[in-house]
């Protein structure tokens, strides 16, 4: 699988800091970072998240360690 | 949302029509839009703010077939769209956290429309700006600290079974062994850092499948660090990692303060 990076973005504004390894990302995008509730549509919460990281990264490394 | 089709059909063109939400990347305190300098955010959609008595919400549309609950639970599995979703939330959270105190959302916070988002911050205010103080002025590191693997070629084959059953054996004990230091040496590493931090939180050891390194992951520590001790917090790191050999020291920032941007109960 050929990842394609969010590059408009970061053209419009390379971000100041370091980038951050997508793993560690999205640990933090999951599990972390403020929860609202209240007048929302969509808000993710609850530790299915991390399931949900877990599978979608390791069904990726899996796809592509078969392919090699 | 049957009564949003009913509003739509009476012809009355709605700010944000049913088909768009209003995704909610960051509330910061005191931005002003114009230091992000027309920053763009998921789907190259103008980045704006939504201002509640100083509390600046970072939002822009997005389209509810992709991050609506069934476009949600779909494109989560996809890890292209999940890299894609990441990066242009953390690039804006990146931007504003450049020049503001700034707590990072959880990924996918929608709201219906821009009135939604400002209740939201009225009434969530107070545990927001206790966000905010907790982290205004202070910069996140990650430090994790892995066994080193032993990479003993395997030798000649045994001969005999007596035999591979001790190697067998001495290299189960040789790993119970790196377990053990690397525990004390992460030991040593965080009391090192934690005087430098103003919190510090632990995080579940990463997948070695996901981190590219085969050894186990023994501490996975978020530490929130002052920004002006980010260059002390970078030296002892680079201390530690001389004085621990035994052990892989990886660590990374500085970033914004997400493992810090908890609402704390009520």
């Amino acid at each position: 699988m050929t990842i394609s990076s969010a590059a408009t973005v970061e053209r419009a504004s390379p971000p100041p800091g370091p980038p951050i390894a997508l793993v560690d990302l999205l640990d933090r995008l999951l599990g972390t970072g403020v929860v609202l509730s209240g007048d929302i549509l969509i808000s993710l919460s609850g530790v299915d998240l991390v399931e949900v990281r877990l599978r979608a990264l390791i069904r990726t490394v899996r796809d592509e360690g078969d392919r090699s | 949302m049957a009564e949003q089709t009913a509003q739509q059909t009476t012809g009355a063109p709605a700010e944000t029509p049913a088909s768009r939400g209003r995704y909610l990347y960051a509330v910061s305190r005191g931005l002003d839009l114009d230091a992000l300098g027309g920053l763009l955010g998921l789907g190259d959609a103008d980045v704006e703010a939504v201002e509640v008595d100083g509390l600046v919400g970072l939002v822009s549309s997005v389209d509810l077939d992709e991050y609506g609950e069934e476009g949600l639970r779909h494109n989560l599995e996809r890890l292209d769209w999940l890299e894609t979703a990441a990066r242009g939330h953390d690039a804006v959270v990146q931007a504003a956290a450049a020049v503001a105190p700034t707590a990072p959302m959880r990924l996918a916070t929608v709201f219906r429309d821009d009135d939604g988002v400002r209740r939201t911050l009225a009434e969530q205010h107070d545990r927001i700006s206790a966000v905010l103080d907790r982290v205004e002025g202070h910069e996140e590191w990650s430090v994790k600290v892995l066994t080193r693997t032993h990479d003993e070629p395997p030798t000649t084959p045994a001969s005999s079974g007596a035999e591979y059953l001790r190697r067998r054996q001495e290299a189960r004990q040789a790993r119970d062994d790196d377990q053990r230091d690397a525990h004390v040496a992460a030991e040593q590493v965080h009391d090192a850092l934690v005087g430098l931090a103003a919190a510090s939180r632990r995080l579940p050891p990463q997948d070695p499948r996901l981190t590219g390194h085969a050894g186990t992951m023994v501490h996975n520590v978020a530490y929130l660090v002052p920004r002006d001790l980010s260059d002390a917090f970078a030296a002892a790191v680079g201390d530690l990692t001389g004085d621990h050999r035994e052990v892989l020291i990886d660590a990374r920032g500085p970033w914004p303060p997400y493992s810090f941007a908890i609402l704390e109960e009520p």
